[in-house]
């Protein structure tokens, strides 16, 4: 299955284009490379892959999945549960003097004991018997605000970049987003949280899943931190390591959440050629372990060592597809990303 | 049922206060617009202006100049509230905030509430300054009033819909006023100034613009107007206290989200929107629910329009 | 590992003694009835830190949820009432009801930019003393609810004397809740607000989902700020007036945070022992201290220690931030969340 394909993708902010029509697939344990003079839209479009951004147009697809969720029935439930009660408790809310004196204070005398039926039956049929206006007007206009507010949330949610992570699509950011302030393993730690299972209540009592949970992913985190070579520093705090390995730390942290699917934005952005190699060896290693890679880069000696497919972009624009080899013999490509250097 | 002229006369009443609140409104929006600070002193700015103009009436003894003096004197207040709000603005961002520029966006808001509550206790302790207008300063805490240097008669004479010099005076005071701050904003060098360091204020300093030094001025152009505010508050109200500046400072904000935070004319928009209907809920609903009518509008813009009506959206950079 | 005792320990051990030292001392300093205050307090700052401190969101309305709690607990216990619940269960339903006033006002407003929730925030805690106030059929209005049973233990009821009693209640219940905070703070929870709190984008991209972790922030925030205000009435035997939860206590909570240590436990307490120190025991002492001796009885504002609250809040706050950033007692790396 293809794990990535985009349709025809674009990317507008008001009349700038900054993706235009964008056509690409990637397949299972490839290395996919973008690449693209600056400013030809080549974070856009992982923005645009990871829900940062909403494309303007066409379709963007995970794992044969459209990247939006549709409207299920499960939502037109929730928005109907959301009208009713929120209905309801505006009916309630305003009137709640009225209904307050017609069931406690009417009831109660210091002497009895309360009449608990008595004062839920007057509930109801004061609710029902009060004017409409009073009733019914809140009830609608509640309801139907809880209502939209419920298909807004639903709306602004259903391309978030937390549910697209959550389906196995991982990143890593071109200026470097690490939590500077937590240590190493906690860094990998966040990135596996969505596959944590203990809530609340057993962090809140300690219960015995809380403590299996923290041994078991505590493990593979220093494992992981190994994997990326970091292992010597688990403890240390994100922000005080060099920036090298920075951007090892943040690929640990988006392979933590078992990805089928890793972008890495420039990895190789401020390293010597010694990194360099070291990354490329990393990359494939990670290809090896089943995570399909898709990678912006302007390093060419990267690009073309690793990479299985080539895309190019320059404006927006989509210029080139293919193999290593097809790309370096295209002329179109050779001049935009070369310049006039071949021409002298 | 709807009484057309009690409508009218709520829509006006509305209206002078919308304009009021819109001044305030802008000090914010100009502010958020820069720096992304709410400034919470704004407020409190503002009622210290107020206090100004009592102690100014008072100390050059304006109720005594006259019919004619007394237009001269609401011009000096004016002039001196505005002077004394804006100074105090500048140098709220001067001591307070220009050295969190580069900390975190919380520590810059929890100083705006420490500077909020600063001024806020200036006011307190001003109230007890023993001066006739303050009634000798005994006691400090209780509302102040503010002599109606305006009269408050009614122009159109015995029609049914009242309007007075004070009403004409909110119009003649904020009118121009945003026309001019339109003007300056749009057209001149420190308006566009302001412009571009609201946009990115590292690029705007690489091209050379002196970025504390315009933040500096928007912050004594939006005092200046809360100083204008507060005299034009005063003398339609006609009763100040020290706690005003929570309140007022409360609907100028949900004017300026109202409106769309960053915008002039959003701000406006914004203003007179909540002074009407502060206006009408007073007069059809309950004068006690108002402030809780204009929380919950507050609320539903932010859950289904949070870039306001006037204004553009926020992308922030990945 | 070999157990240290942190500094949360060792400050709660020593407040263990502070009744002892009320008895030893010659002067009638009544050290354990002011230190009732820091506690109930340190339970109210704890809440806000949560919120704060772990999630990085502002809260202004944090004495909206204590009102909150106070006025439930009231309704509950008064005998004015007829529900009548003892003490421990009125104080065990303050909690998931300050939760859901937390959930009600968060469910809309926590996706929106830290800044805007500050004012929705302050706006809430103006409104929540209104509304108090308005809806006097049900809330007594500014009478506020009272007389309001004390706990119960083995049957029988405290009464103002069982001043130790009170004491120690308060002190373990502040227990309970730096426990309960720490366990949460050391899991993935915790993890996941210290996220939010440094880089949004970042956690949302590795699969936090930003509302619901935020949302519990606030809810446990207000749930702990319910209890205190549930405690507070209780002590105090009524709810007192709905502006007694006004603005000035949310700031001293804050100024508690701000001061103590932005995220840090330890920090909270500290900062609680000298904010509510200041104000509630050096102010009142000196007005006490003041009016004995025949000073600024009336007249000049200046003379009253009380008038000087918010400007002490005030330079606190922007003295904190700019000197001490991190506060007193600042957070240490090495042991967030485990």
């Amino acid at each position: 299955m293809t794990v990535l394909r985009t349709r025809g993708v674009t990317v507008r902010f008001g009349g700038l284009v900054a993706v235009e029509n964008v056509h690409f697939a990637v397949e299972p344990r490839q290395i996919y490379a973008v690449i693209g003079p600056n400013g030809a839209g080549k974070t856009t479009l992982f923005n645009a892959v990871t829900g940062i951004y909403a494309p303007s147009e066409g379709v963007v697809e995970l794992n044969g999945r459209e990247q939006v969720d549709p409207l299920t029935k499960l939502m037109v439930l929730r928005f109907v549960v959301a009208f009713v009660s929120i209905g309801i408790g505006t009916a309630i809310a305003v009137n709640i003097e009225t209904l307050w004196t017609a069931t406690i204070v009417d009831h109660y005398t210091f002497a009895q004991p309360f009449p608990w039926a008595l004062a839920i039956g007057e509930f109801w049929s004061t609710l029902w018997n009060m004017p409409r206006t009073d009733s019914l007007i809140p009830l609608v206009l509640g309801g139907a605000v809880g209502c939209a507010a419920a298909f807004v949330s639903w709306w602004r949610g259903r391309r978030a970049p937390d549910h697209i992570a959550r389906s196995g699509v991982a990143r890593t950011f071109q200026n470097i987003r690490l939590f500077n302030e937590l240590s190493l393993v906690q860094n990998v730690l966040v990135g596996m949280d969505h596959r944590m299972r203990a809530g609340f209540l057993s962090a809140l009592f300690r219960l015995p899943r809380f403590f299996s949970e923290r041994r078991k992913f505590h493990a593979e985190a220093g494992q992981l931190l190994e994997f990326v070579g970091l292992g010597s520093r688990a403890d240390n705090a994100a922000g005080s390591l060099p920036y090298g390995l920075r951007r090892r730390l943040e690929i640990a942290r988006a392979l933590a959440g078992k990805p089928t699917m890793i972008l890495l934005d420039e990895p190789a952005a401020g390293m010597n050629p010694s990194e360099v190699v070291d990354l490329m060896a990393l990359i494939r290693r990670v290809r090896d372990a089943g995570t399909t890679v898709v990678l912006i880069e302007h390093h060419m000696r990267l690009v073309m060592g690793v990479s299985d497919r080539i895309l190019v972009l320059q404006y927006g624009k989509q210029i080139a597809e293919g193999t290593p080899a097809e790309i370096r013999s295209n002329p179109k490509c050779v001049e935009a990303y070369l310049g006039s250097e071949d021409h002298g | 049922m709807l009484d057309l002229d009690v409508f009218l006369q709520q829509l006006i009443t509305g209206l002078s206060n919308g304009m009021i609140i819109a001044l305030i409104a802008i000090g914010y929006t100009m502010v958020y617009g820069i720096i992304e600070l709410i400034n919470f002193a704004h407020g409190d700015v503002f009622m210290l202006g107020a206090f100004l103009a009592l102690t100014l009436v008072g100390a050059l003894g304006i109720e005594a100049w006259g019919p004619s003096g007394q237009v001269a004197g609401v011009a000096v207040l004016l002039v001196g509230s505005a002077l004394f709000c804006g100074s105090l603005n500048w140098s709220l961002d001067r001591c307070a905030y220009r050295s969190l520029r580069k900390s975190s966006k919380l520590s810059l808001l929890v100083s705006a509430i420490g500077c909020s509550f600063i001024c806020m206790n200036l006011g307190l302790f001003w109230g007890g300054v023993p001066m006739e207008v303050f009634a000798g300063g005994n006691a400090a805490a209780a509302p102040k009033d503010f002599p109606a240097l305006i009269p408050q008669v009614n122009l159109l004479g015995d029609g049914f819909l009242r309007i007075t010099p004070a009403d004409l005076l909110v119009w003649a005071v904020t009118i121009p006023l945003m026309i001019g701050l339109t003007i300056m904003v749009k057209r001149t060098r420190l308006g566009r100034a302001m412009r571009a360091v609201a946009q990115d204020p590292v690029a705007a300093s690489l091209m050379g613009i002196p970025v504390d030094r315009v933040i500096g001025a928007t912050f004594f152009i939006g005092g200046a107007l809360g100083g204008f505010a507060s005299v034009v508050y005063s003398l339609y109200n006609n009763t100040i206290g020290f706690q005003m500046g929570t309140r007022a400072g409360m609907d100028a904000f949900t004017a300026a989200v109202l409106g769309g935070i960053g915008s002039l004319p959003g701000a406006v928009l914004g203003g007179l929107t909540i002074g009407c209907v502060r206006a009408m809920s007073d007069q059809y609903l309950e004068l006690r629910w108002t402030n809780t009518i204009v929380f919950c509008i507050l609320v539903l813009i932010l859950i289904f329009r949070p870039n306001g009506l006037l204004g553009a959206t926020r992308r922030e950079k990945v | 590992m070999r157990w240290r005792p942190g500094p949360i320990f060792i400050i709660l051990a020593l407040a263990t003694c502070i009744p002892l030292l009320d008895q030893i001392l010659p002067v009638e300093l009544q050290l354990s009835e002011a230190v009732r205050g820091v506690f109930l307090y340190a339970i109210l700052a704890l809440g806000l830190n949560v919120v704060t401190g772990y999630a990085g969101l502002l809260n202004l309305g944090i004495a909206a949820f204590m009102a909150i709690g106070a006025y439930t607990f009231g309704i509950l216990t008064c005998e004015i009432y007829p529900f009548q619940l003892g003490f421990w269960s009125a104080l065990g339903l303050t909690i998931p009801i300050g939760a859901l006033a937390g959930f009600i006002l968060g469910a809309p407003t926590l996706g929106l930019r830290g800044d805007y929730l500050a004012i929705v925030t302050l706006g809430f805690g103006e409104i929540v003393q209104d509304v108090l106030k308005n809806l006097d059929v049900v809330t007594k209005g500014t009478q506020g609810i009272n007389p309001l049973p004390a706990p119960t233990f083995g049957g029988h009821e405290w009464t103002a004397d069982d001043e130790y009693k009170w004491y120690y209640l308060l002190l373990a219940l502040l227990v309970v809740t730096v426990i309960a905070i720490r366990n949460l703070e050391r899991s993935r929870l915790g993890r996941a607000w210290f996220s939010i709190r440094e880089d949004e984008i970042a956690s949302r991209s590795m699969g936090i989902r930003v509302e619901r972790i935020k949302m519990i922030a606030f809810a446990t925030a207000a749930a702990i700020a319910a209890m205190a205000g549930g405690l507070s009435a209780s002590i105090l035997s009524s709810t007192g007036e709905p502006s007694n939860y006004d603005f000035q206590i949310s700031i001293l909570a804050l100024c508690i945070v701000i001061v103590g240590g932005i995220g840090s436990i330890a920090g909270v307490l500290v900062g609680a022992l000298v904010m509510v120190g200041l104000n509630s025991i050096v102010l009142v002492k000196a007005t006490a201290w003041m009016a004995a001796h025949g000073i600024g009885s009336q007249g000049n504002v200046l003379l009253s220690p009380n008038n000087w609250k918010f400007l002490i809040f005030g330079l606190a706050l922007v003295l904190a931030v700019r000197l001490k950033p991190s506060g007193l007692v600042p957070p240490r790396i090495e042991r967030a969340p485990q």
